[in-house]
C-alpha cells in the first residue's frame, strides 16, 4: 500500500514538470536512429582502431590473426623501423610541405577566380564560367600536360607538386555560390558610396566573412594534395621529393607481386617481412595529419560547404 | 624478373592497354623531336661500327677464390676503369627503400671507383605499373635519359620502342665489349633465342638468374608431415591416396575444435597447377603448352574435365578451405601461423613463406614440419611437375640503353663489369660477403664459393637489390655456403625440389617459350588473354566449388562454347605465329 503524498517515480517526475513525453513512435523513431549510427560510428571506428592496434602489436601476432580489436605483445618496433628509411621521413616532410603549401596556393586562386564570378557587374562573365566548366569535363591528356610542365621547367620541381592542376573547378563554383548568397551587391554599392575600391571592398569587407569558405578551402585543398600520388609519379624523379603516397603506394601495394615468378626467395621473404613490419605503422603515419586538422575545421565546414553547394 | 613477359602480359587490363597504346603513338612524335634536339651528340659515335673483334680484355683472376669442379658461371677477376676521362650517364631506376638513394648507395661508390663511370640517378617511385606510366609518358614527351635500369619493359615493348629506333641494339657490342655476358651466353645456350626480338636485335642488356627452385614454384605443395604419422599413413603417390590423407586429416581434426583445413590454396597460388598436372602437363596460366610443335592451350580438354572433377570431390567432402579462391596472402598466413598447434594439413604455396611465417634460427619451427610433396600420379597415369625451363634464368630488361646515349659501348662495359663474381655479390648484399675456405660446402653440397655473413641481408643502401645486370648461374647460386649451424630455407627447398620435382618434369618441347609480339598482335593478344583468363579462371572456381556441375555435360559444354567464342582460335593463331619466329 502506498501512502498518501507518494507517488510512483514516474509520475512524480511528471508532477514536476518535465516536458512532454515521447510517443511510442518516437521513441522507436530514436531507437532506430541511434542503433543506425551506432553501427555506422563502428563501422568507421572499427578499422581505424585494428589499424592503430596492429601498428603497435608484435607482427607475428598480426599475422597470425591474433589481434582483432587491442594490441597484442605491445611494441613501438614498427615506428623505430619508420625512422630507419631516410625515404619515409622525408617524404613525410614533403607531404606537409606540398598539402600546406598546395593548399594556400590553391585557395587564394580559388578566391581571386571565385569573387569576381560572383558579382553581377563582371562582362563575359558567363564565356569564362562555360571556359572553367569545360575544363572539368575534358582534359589536355597525360603526355600533352607533362610536355607542357616539362618546356615550363617545372618537370622535378616542388612547384611540379604545387602549381599544375592547382585550381579545383569545383571549388570555385562552391566559393562564387557562397560569394553570391553572403556578400549581397548592396553591401559592394554601399562600399562604393563610401569610396572603397574592389580591392579595398574584397579585402576589408569580402574576405573577413569568408573564414568558414575559406576554411572549406584549405581543407579540401590539402587532404587532396595529401592523398595525391599521380602528379609526384609523372613530374618526380628525385627521391628527396616524394610525397608520402608514393612511397606507400610502393610498400602496400607491391605486396601484389606473383610469388611464383620471384626469382629470389630470400628477396621475396626480405620484402614479405618489410610489409608485415611497415604496413599498419605507416597507414597510421599517413592518416594522422587530416586527423589532427579535422575537428578544428569542422565547424566552418558545415556551414560554408552547405551554403556554396546552394543552387546559384 | 618479378613478373616476366607472360605474365606482365597477362595482367595487363585494358586500361593500362589504352595508356600503353597512348604512349606509343605520342613516342613516334616524340623520338623524331628527340633526334632533332640532340643528332648531333649522338650521330657521330652511332651504332655504325660494329666491332668484329674484341676491343677489351678481361682483368686477371682474384686469388684464393675457390671454385667446384665443372662450375659454371661468373669468376672474380680485378676490374679495370672502363675510362679515364669523366664521364657521366643519366640513368632511370625505380625508387626503393632497401636501395635507399641511389647516389649514397654503398654498391654504387663501388662500381664507380672500380669502373670510373659516374652515374646521375633519376629514381621513378610507385609500384611496378606506376613506374611503367611514367617511363612511357617520358618516352613519349621525349624526355629520354641515357639507359633505364631495373625497368621492367616487356618484350614487346623492348621490339617496339627499338623498331622505332629508341632503344639501342646492345647486340653489336657483346663481341667487342661484353665479354663475361659472352661467357654467360656461351654457358647459356638458349640465351640468344631468349632475349632477341623477332628481327635478331637484342634491345636490352641480358641478365641471368637461374635460380633452380624457382622452376617447381608453381608445381609445388606442401604436407604436414607430423599430421601424416599422426593418422599412420604414407605421404601419398596418387591422387586417391592423396584424398584418403585428406580424410584422415579431417577425421583426427588434428587441428582441434573442428577448425582443421587438410589442404589449403589462397587466390595468389593457383591450385590447378598442382593437381591437375596429374591428369595432364598444364603450366598454370596462360595455360599454353607445345604439342608437337603446335601450340595448344588446357583449359578445354577432357583431362582438364577430369581434373576439375576431382578437385570438385575434394571440396565438396570439405577437405579444401572453403575460400581458396578468394583468401589472400594475409587470410592464407592466419591459417598458416594459428596460435597453438597448426590447424593446416597441407598447402599449395611456392613456398614455406607464402603460408607460415619462417623462423631460420629454430630448429623445430612449425615450417620445417611440412614437406613439398612430389606430384600426385592420377588415374591415367599420368604425373607431371610444371617445369619451368625457360621463364626462369635469361631475362631481358634490367638495362636498357637508349639512342639518347652517346657512348653505348662504355655502359655496356659498365654493365659487364657488373657480371664479374665480386661485383655481383656486392651488387646483392653490400659488403656482408666472404670467400669460402676449401671445405666449406654450398646448397647443393659440393664446395662452396662465398658465404653470407648475415643470414638476412636487411642493412640499408648497401645494395641494388637486383635491380642491375646480372649472372647468377644455377652454380654460383647453390655454391652459397652453408652455415650449419644457422640452417636457412634455401637448403631444403633445392634439396625437395631436386627430389621431388625435378625427376617429374615434363620434356622441354612441351613447354611454351617467352615469345615477343609485334605491336598489333601484342594488343590483340592482351585483350584476349585477359578475357580467357578471367573466363577459365571463374569458370574453374565455379566447377570446383560446385556452382556449376562438372559431371554435367550441358555445363561443361556450355563452358566449352563461351571459350570458343572468346577466340581460342585467334588466341592460338597467334601464339602459333610467334612461336615460329622465336623457334626461326
Amino acid at each position: 500500500m502506498t501512502t498518501a503524498g507518494t507517488l510512483p517515480p514516474d509520475e512524480q517526475r511528471l508532477a514536476v514538470g518535465s516536458p512532454i513525453q515521447d510517443t511510442r513512435g518516437d521513441k522507436i523513431a530514436l531507437a532506430c536512429i541511434y542503433t543506425a549510427l551506432g553501427l555506422f560510428c563502428l563501422a568507421v571506428l572499427y578499422p581505424l582502431v585494428y589499424v592503430i592496434s596492429a601498428s603497435v602489436s608484435n607482427t607475428s601476432k598480426v599475422s597470425a590473426g591474433e589481434v582483432w580489436l587491442w594490441p597484442v605483445g605491445f611494441t613501438l618496433d614498427a615506428y623505430k623501423a619508420i625512422f630507419d628509411y631516410d625515404a619515409i621521413v622525408s617524404s613525410f616532410g614533403n607531404s606537409v610541405y606540398y598539402a600546406v603549401a598546395g593548399a594556400v596556393v590553391a585557395t587564394i586562386l580559388t578566391l581571386l577566380a571565385a569573387y569576381p564570378l560572383s558579382r553581377k557587374g563582371l562582362p563575359g562573365k558567363g564565356l569564362i564560367m562555360a571556359l572553367f566548366v569545360f575544363t572539368m569535363m575534358f582534359s589536355g591528356g597525360l603526355i600533352p600536360t607533362y610536355l607542357v610542365v616539362d618546356q615550363l621547367g617545372l618537370l622535378n620541381t616542388r612547384w611540379a607538386m604545387i602549381l599544375p592542376t592547382a585550381l579545383a573547378v569545383w571549388n570555385v563554383i562552391i566559393t562564387r555560390t557562397y560569394f553570391m548568397v553572403t556578400i549581397p551587391e548592396e553591401l559592394v554599392e554601399a562600399g562604393k558610396v563610401d569610396g572603397c575600391s574592389d580591392f579595398g571592398f574584397f579585402w576589408r569587407i569580402v574576405l573577413p566573412l569568408s573564414k568558414p569558405i575559406i576554411a572549406v578551402n584549405l581543407l579540401f585543398y590539402a587532404v587532396a594534395q595529401w592523398n595525391s600520388f599521380f602528379n609526384a609519379l609523372i613530374y618526380l624523379t628525385n627521391e628527396h621529393l616524394f610525397p608520402l603516397q608514393v612511397v606507400l603506394r610502393q610498400i602496400l601495394i607491391q605486396s601484389r607481386v606473383d610469388p611464383s615468378q620471384m626469382p629470389d626467395t630470400s628477396k621475396l621473404a626480405q620484402l614479405k617481412e618489410l610489409q608485415q613490419q611497415l604496413k599498419y605503422s605507416l597507414i597510421v603515419i599517413g592518416m594522422i595529419p587530416p586527423l589532427l586538422v579535422y575537428p578544428f575545421v569542422q565547424k566552418h565546414f558545415v556551414k560554408g560547404a552547405m551554403i556554396g553547394s546552394l543552387k546559384g | 624478373m618479378r613478373n616476366n613477359d607472360v605474365n606482365a602480359r597477362a595482367g595487363l587490363s585494358r586500361r593500362s592497354l589504352l595508356k600503353g597504346t597512348l604512349g606509343v603513338t605520342a613516342a613516334a612524335a616524340g623520338g623524331g623531336l628527340l633526334a632533332g634536339c640532340s643528332g648531333s651528340t649522338s650521330a657521330e659515335t652511332g651504332p655504325s661500327a660494329a666491332p668484329a673483334a674484341a676491343k677489351v680484355t678481361l682483368g686477371t683472376k682474384t686469388a684464393g677464390v675457390v671454385y667446384p669442379d665443372g662450375y659454371v658461371g661468373p669468376v672474380a677477376r680485378e676490374l679495370k676503369p672502363i675510362t679515364t676521362e669523366k664521364v657521366t650517364f643519366k640513368i632511370v631506376v625505380p625508387q626503393d627503400l632497401t636501395v635507399g638513394d641511389w647516389k649514397t648507395n654503398a654498391f654504387t661508390k663501388w662500381l664507380e671507383q672500380k669502373t670510373g663511370v659516374h652515374i646521375e640517378w633519376n629514381q621513378v617511385g610507385g609500384t611496378v605499373d606506376d613506374v611503367m606510366t611514367k617511363v612511357n609518358a617520358m618516352i613519349a614527351a621525349g624526355d629520354i635519359p641515357d639507359a633505364f635500369m631495373g625497368i621492367e619493359f616487356t618484350r614487346s615493348q623492348l621490339f617496339l620502342y627499338g623498331q622505332q629506333g629508341l632503344f639501342t641494339d646492345v647486340n653489336q657490342y657483346i663481341d667487342g665489349y661484353a665479354l663475361n655476358l659472352q661467357q654467360a651466353m656461351k654457358d647459356y645456350p638458349d640465351a640468344r633465342k631468349l632475349v632477341q626480338a623477332p628481327d635478331k636485335k637484342i634491345y636490352s642488356f641480358p641478365h641471368v638468374n637461374d635460380c633452380y627452385h624457382c622452376r617447381a614454384s608453381n608445381g609445388r605443395a606442401y604436407l604436414n608431415t607430423d599430421w601424416i604419422k599422426e593418422v599412420g599413413l604414407d605421404l601419398p603417390k596418387t591422387t586417391e591416396e592423396f584424398a584418403e590423407v585428406l580424410r584422415a586429416f579431417k577425421k583426427a581434426d588434428l587441428g582441434g575444435n573442428g577448425r582443421t583445413i587438410p589442404f589449403c590454396g589462397y587466390k595468389e597460388a593457383p591450385f590447378d597447377t598442382y593437381l591437375m598436372n596429374s591428369f595432364l602437363y598444364t603450366p598454370g596460366d596462360p595455360w599454353l603448352v607445345v604439342n608437337d610443335g603446335k601450340v595448344d592451350v588446357t583449359f578445354d580438354k577432357d583431362e582438364w574435365r577430369e581434373g576439375v572433377k576431382y578437385i570438385h570431390g575434394l571440396y565438396a567432402e570439405g577437405l579444401i578451405n572453403k575460400d581458396v579462391f578468394t583468401a589472400d596472402q594475409d587470410q592464407m598466413l592466419r591459417y598458416g601461423n594459428s596460435p597453438g598447434k597448426p590447424i593446416v594439413g597441407g598447402a599449395r604455396a611456392t613456398y614455406w613463406g607464402a603460408f607460415l611465417d619462417i623462423d631460420q634460427k629454430d630448429p623445430n619451427a612449425r615450417w620445417r614440419k611440412y614437406v613439398a610433396l612430389p606430384p600426385l600420379e592420377g588415374p591415367n597415369k599420368v604425373r607431371y611437375a610444371a617445369w619451368n625451363y625457360l621463364g626462369v634464368g635469361v631475362g631481358v630488361a634490367k638495362l636498357v640503353i637508349t639512342k639518347k646515349c652517346a657512348k653505348p659501348e662504355l655502359l655496356v662495359q659498365w654493365a659487364d663489369a657488373q657480371l664479374e663474381l665480386e661485383a655481383i655479390l656486392r651488387g646483392y648484399s653490400g659488403s656482408n660477403f666472404a670467400w669460402a675456405k676449401k671445405g666449406e660446402l654450398g646448397i647443393n653440397g659440393k664446395q662452396a664459393v662465398y658465404g653470407y655473413t648475415q643470414t638476412e641481408i636487411a642493412e640499408k643502401n648497401v645494395n641494388w637489390y637486383q635491380f642491375n645486370p646480372m649472372y647468377r648461374s644455377q652454380d654460383f647460386r647453390l655454391a652459397e655456403r652453408v652455415n650449419p649451424k644457422d640452417l636457412t630455407f634455401e637448403s631444403p627447398l633445392y634439396q625437395q625440389t631436386a627430389d621431388s620435382y625435378f625427376p617429374h618434369k615434363q620434356p622441354q618441347e612441351m613447354q611454351f617459350p617467352p615469345v615477343t609480339l609485334d605491336q598489333d598482335q601484342a594488343a590483340q593478344e592482351a585483350e584476349l588473354k585477359t578475357n580467357l583468363t578471367s573466363e577459365v579462371n571463374l569458370s574453374f572456381s565455379k566447377f570446383v566449388t560446385g556452382q556449376l556441375d562438372p559431371n554435367d555435360d550441358a555445363a561443361w559444354n556450355d563452358y566449352k562454347d563461351r571459350v570458343e567464342k572468346i577466340g581460342v582460335k585467334t588466341y592460338l593463331d597467334l601464339e602459333q605465329a610467334a612461336y615460329e619466329t622465336y623457334n626461326s
